[in-house]
């Protein structure tokens, strides 16, 4: 961000190439956005009874009742634990695997065959809508399920997914994970191409084995890229919403598997519509994602530095 | 009685039939709804002098209603639903939409509950909209039909010329009267639940399949009881799901959830999960959700559950496993207690610039014969009209092959008599109430949650729907 | 450890054998990963050869027969007057054109202008640029949810309800497609190359159109295939768009529209499984085609660098 470049004197031309961005933005999210956030200090809602909006200023009570402690238990922060296990348990080896995948595919050395077939794989069960991997999903993992007939003939015993709660976080981080892997190795991938071969041709002449030129070369200068799907990830994880209300049957343990949208969603979809705790919700997920957003950023940002002098030094 | 006034109605359609052939002719103001007295001449006379002649009656019936006077009507009639069931009925059960009115269908999926949530809002704007995109007729589900037949934003049906038939069910026309007394809208269909149970089992568990000794046999909830062990000792299960049973006692009880404000389970409830637990424990049932592809796999040919509880739009069209491996083997008949399971109604939105065309719509989808017919016999949905029930209900060769021929509108219409509602036990929070609360009480019954937590999961989810407006414990 | 072993050697041999290696465990473990990816499609079109009835709740790998039954179903409705279902009709071929309509519109509008605006910043300076940078970073993070029932009361009142401007226009100010097209440029675009194009003469548009976008090129056919599944797939906001015509719908408000069908419990899950498979199939054609955009830009990248 803070790239250092001989300043341009055409500032009307930065002007001028993002005024379109900012114009549809102010017309088409502005106004509902800021009214959430001004919600957020109101009791706002429907009476389903009277059949009446209604609409009172409470400050902060909001807030207070989202943050505060019943009985030793606080729905907001249990839920935000939910979302982060479950974000966890599909997003860390989905990195972990996407990042194999690009290298595999983008490697000079390998020379992968078949690249377009396989490129296209991965990508396919990106292209099924999150709502239908329930229709297709659940009976896979059900207790007649082809899993469990095979755990059956095992163990002996069926091991019933979505009524567990560790089992259902699984399930769902495991949809997560198929759902959009492919998605994280094309960013991957296309951010590996875009880094100077020349690096690689010079590393690869020094002498440099593959996993120095991986840690060395690609790594670094991958850097902007992995902070953007680290930092995207996260917002999309914390986000996470029709995985899990989808992969939800009735006799999955509510409390386990709900996230934080799920339960703004709740508020604002029941009968009463709690604009008014949606709207505070919404400022306190927007809150946590900006803060944790800024500690990712924070923990990834000192390697772009080395990056810098690199490409400075070539 | 019935009788004169379906005679009336018809004869009159036919009149305003030609009324409307003829265009401009009469300026008749009478809608296809005057039962009597006010009619014209020609019609009061046929009406009065005999029953109408069989041509009469076909006449009728082949122009439909859909036959009025459209002066000062609203050009586009605006009805709001979220799928695209009563589109289907209307276009294709023989409706005849009367020139010069368009229907627009505004059709908003029910996901995430956005179906309410734009028509309340379109509903408390009904005043500001343009006459064209006024909602005329929309459409409202049992579970929360008390929220708008209650509420201002709709009309006396009555008011407009909509009869409430004889020939319709008692609690389909309760289940749209506000608790004040008025009238505000119709259904089309009548959803009896039965006792659907497998005949070889039946068979081998109680000797017969036959539906009048298997309904002897279950006939109440102590009787269930025995023939469940005794299906268990032959290595059956009852049910696949302990909330098989749940609507059938959420739905007799005499007592609401709510009262002064405050949530409590009453006597219907804690009998049924008394009774859920008890199938549970003693191995009568197993533990999964009424949906779940577990029950589906029970239905199969190697399946061991001997029944399930649903109306006839549940058995043609949710038992796809049994459809598609054991069509034949199943019959229904009342079970241990009479209830209803499900039914969409048609509502009046206040502000409407068609009173004529809801109230010809309204009438058409309860009392044109031809039209519950096409219900019936088309859509597989049980209609809302007695002479219809009773036509197929007395016709021997009338039958469902998946019920090994039994005639379910025969077992189905004998059931609807005994079927209750009573506005002042239901609330406008009943959908948390039929699904959240069985539902969360699942993880109990399958061992995952103790009582309490169970309890207190419902808990939360009250208040995220009521908003706190109502207490619990 | 390998590093010191590669490095004492040096035999080309052992370095052969290690590049062996290392391309047949890549080779299986490409060919888990197929298996996996494929596993959903797989089920998929499992589904759509079989029966209706056979589809509801229960499991299996084992396929049927009813493939063309299912199709001319999806295609022509089922009009056998003794069929329990009757199945709803829905225009799907038309639905695809339509839902071709928005998502290729709206993925060109979002794709453009985020490399817009992101080489607007990344490239001038001007006053203001980290605050307009620190903004959209910002509102990329605020959940949308709660502001939908806005959304919807603002396109009433533009009187844009029915038509497809509030699906695509909106496309223009995409923060998260903004965000990785800063950090491509940040990655991979030296700003040398404006001054250079400034001293031929270039005018800055001509500048970003014939020389940025073409180097963007792999950055650009990511997010156009993103973008586009992204909007193909979208139900929510155009089902709240889209209310009147089914000839103005798009795909997923159609696919939706048959699994709801009577009663919420008696969809022809034949029918809504070959709608779900008809409606992938232009878009794996699409992705088949970009995809080969992305292994050129290798080429490109490599000559440019």
């Amino acid at each position: 961000m803070n790239k250092k470049h001989k300043s341009i004197s055409y500032a009307k031309w930065g002007y001028i190439f993002i005024i379109p961005f900012f114009v549809v933005y102010i017309i088409f999210s502005l106004i509902p956005t800021l009214s959430t956030f001004y919600y957020s200090f109101f009791n706002k809602g429907f009476d389903p009874v009277s059949f009446e909006e209604y609409e009172k200023f409470v400050g902060f009570d909001n807030y207070v009742k989202l943050l505060s402690f019943e009985g030793g238990t606080n729905r907001f922060f249990s839920y935000f634990g939910n979302t982060m296990i479950m974000w966890v348990l599909g997003a860390v080896p989905q990195l972990l695997f996407s990042l194999l995948l690009a290298v595999i595919f983008t490697s000079a050395r390998l020379r992968i065959k078949g690249q377009r077939f396989f490129k296209t794989v991965i990508y396919m069960p990106n292209l099924i809508m999150a709502a239908s991997y329930a229709l297709l999903f659940i009976g896979l993992f059900s207790d007649v399920g082809p899993i469990n007939v095979l755990i059956k003939a095992i163990s002996g015993d069926t091991f019933r997914f979505l009524a567990d709660p560790w089992g259902a976080r699984g399930v769902i981080a495991f949809v997560n994970f198929i759902m959009w892997f492919g998605n994280t190795t094309i960013l991957l991938m296309a951010g590996i191409m875009g880094i100077d071969q020349s690096l690689f041709e010079a590393a690869q002449i020094d002498g440099a084995s593959g996993m120095q030129v991986f840690t060395k070369i690609t790594l670094p200068l991958l850097m902007p890229i992995l902070v953007y799907v680290a930092i995207t990830s996260l917002i999309g994880g914390l986000q996470m919403f029709d995985v899990p209300q989808i992969m939800r049957v009735s006799d999955t343990p509510t409390q386990d598997t709900t996230t934080m949208i799920m339960w703004l969603n709740n508020l604002i979809t029941g009968a009463s519509r709690q604009y008014g705790m949606g709207g505070a919700m919404s400022v306190l997920i927007f809150a946590v994602t900006g803060g944790l957003s800024f500690l990712v950023f924070k923990t990834m940002v000192t390697s772009p530095d080395k990056v810098k002098s690199k490409k400075k030094a070539k | 009685m019935k009788k004169r006034i379906l005679a009336a109605l018809v004869a009159s359609a036919a009149v305003l039939s030609l009324a409307g052939c003829n265009k401009g002719g009469s300026s008749s103001s009478n809608s296809t709804t005057s039962s009597s007295g006010n009619t014209s001449t020609d019609a009061s006379t046929s009406s009065t002098t005999s029953e109408p002649t069989v041509d009469a009656y076909a006449e009728a019936q082949k122009a439909g209603t859909g036959v009025f006077d459209t002066a000062g009507e609203g050009k586009v009639f605006n009805i709001w639903c979220w799928n695209g069931d009563f589109k289907k009925y209307v276009e294709n059960s023989g409706y005849k939409v009367p020139d010069g009115i368009t229907i627009k269908w505004n059709e908003i999926p029910n996901e995430g509950g956005a179906y309410q949530k734009q028509l309340d809002a379109a509903l408390l704007k009904q005043a500001d909209a343009p006459a064209d995109e006024k909602i005329d007729i929309f459409l409202a589900e049992a579970d929360y039909i008390l929220k708008y037949s209650n509420a201002k934003v709709t009309q006396d049906v009555k008011k407009l010329g909509v009869e409430q038939w004889a020939t319709g069910y008692d609690y389909t026309y309760k289940a749209a009267t506000s608790a004040d007394g008025v009238l505000k809208g119709v259904s089309w269909q009548c959803n009896p639940s039965a006792f659907i149970y497998r005949r070889s089992i039946a068979r081998d568990v109680l000797g017969t399949d036959d539906p009048d000794k298997v309904q002897e046999a279950i006939a109440t909830w102590d009787k269930l009881d025995e023939v469940a062990q005794k299906a268990k000792d032959k290595g059956y299960i009852m049910f696949a799901s302990p909330l098989e049973t749940y609507r059938t006692f959420a739905n007799n009880s005499k007592v609401s959830y709510v009262n002064n404000g405050k949530f409590a389970t009453h006597d219907a409830f804690n009998q049924w999960l008394d009774q859920a637990k008890k199938y549970v424990d003693n191995g009568w049932s197993l533990t999964y959700d009424l949906w779940a592809a577990e029950k589906a796999a029970q239905m199969d040919v190697d399946g061991k559950m001997m029944a399930c509880i649903g109306p006839a739009w549940y058995f043609n069209f949710c038992m796809g496993t049994a459809q598609d491996k054991t069509p034949g083997d199943w019959a229904i008949c009342k079970g241990p207690q009479a209830h209803f399971w499900g039914g969409t109604w048609l509502l009046a939105a206040e502000g409407s610039d068609n009173p004529k065309m809801i109230a010809d719509l309204m009438n058409a989808f309860t009392a044109n014969e031809q039209i519950m017919e096409y219900i019936l016999k088309d859509a597989n949905e049980f209609p809302n009209n007695k002479n219809v029930v009773k036509k197929y209900a007395e016709d021997p060769n009338f039958g469902l092959a998946f019920l090994g021929g039994q005639n379910h509108i025969k077992v189905l219409g004998d059931m609807t008599d005994d079927i209750v509602w009573d506005t002042a036990l239901h609330t406008v929070y009943d959908q948390t109430f039929n699904e959240d609360l069985p539902n969360n009480m699942l993880t109990y019954l399958n061992g995952t949650k103790s009582k309490e937590d169970a309890m207190k999961a419902f808990y939360d989810k009250l208040d995220d729907v009521t908003g706190g407006s109502i207490a619990h414990d | 450890m390998d590093t010191n072993y590669y490095n004492k050697t040096g035999e080309t041999k052992s370095q052969r054998a290690q590049i062996t290696t290392a391309r047949v465990f890549s080779y299986i473990f490409l060919g888990l990963v197929t298996v996996l990816a494929l596993f959903p499609i797989l089920i998929l079109v499992i589904n759509t050869t079989r029966d209706r009835f056979a589809l509801q709740g229960t499991f299996s790998l084992i396929p049927g027969t009813s493939f063309g039954e299912n199709m001319s179903h999806t295609i022509y409705g089922d009009n056998d007057p003794n069929s329990l279902f009757n199945t709803t009709q829905v225009p799907i071929l038309r639905g695809m054109l339509n839902s071709l309509i928005v998502a290729g519109s709206s993925c060109l509008l979002t794709t453009y202008f985020s490399a817009m605006t992101a080489y607007g910043i990344h490239v001038y300076d001007f006053k203001g640029k980290k605050f307009a940078f620190n903004f959209i970073l910002i509102i990329m993070m605020i959940p949308t949810q709660v502001s939908s029932v806005g959304f919807v009361s603002l396109v009433e009142n533009m009187k844009l309800m029915n038509t497809y401007a509030p699906l695509i226009i909106p496309a223009i100010a995409a923060p998260a497609v903004f965000f990785y097209m800063k950090q491509y440029l940040e990655s991979s675009f030296p700003l040398e190359v404006v001054e250079a194009a400034r001293v031929d003469g270039c005018n800055e548009f001509r500048t970003f159109n014939m020389i940025a976008l073409p180097m963007m090129k792999p950055a650009i056919a990511v997010q156009l295939i993103f973008a586009f599944v992204a909007s193909w797939n979208n139900f929510f906001t155009p089902s709240l768009i889209l209310r009147t015509e089914d000839d103005l719908k798009t795909v997923p408000i159609l696919i939706q529209k048959l699994s709801s069908s009577v009663l919420s419990g008696g969809a022809d899950w034949g029918q809504v499984y070959m709608t779900i498979f008809l409606s992938i199939i232009p878009v794996v054609i699409i992705y088949f085609f970009v995809s080969k955009n992305i292994v050129e830009g290798v080429a490109l990248g490599a000559v440019k660098g």
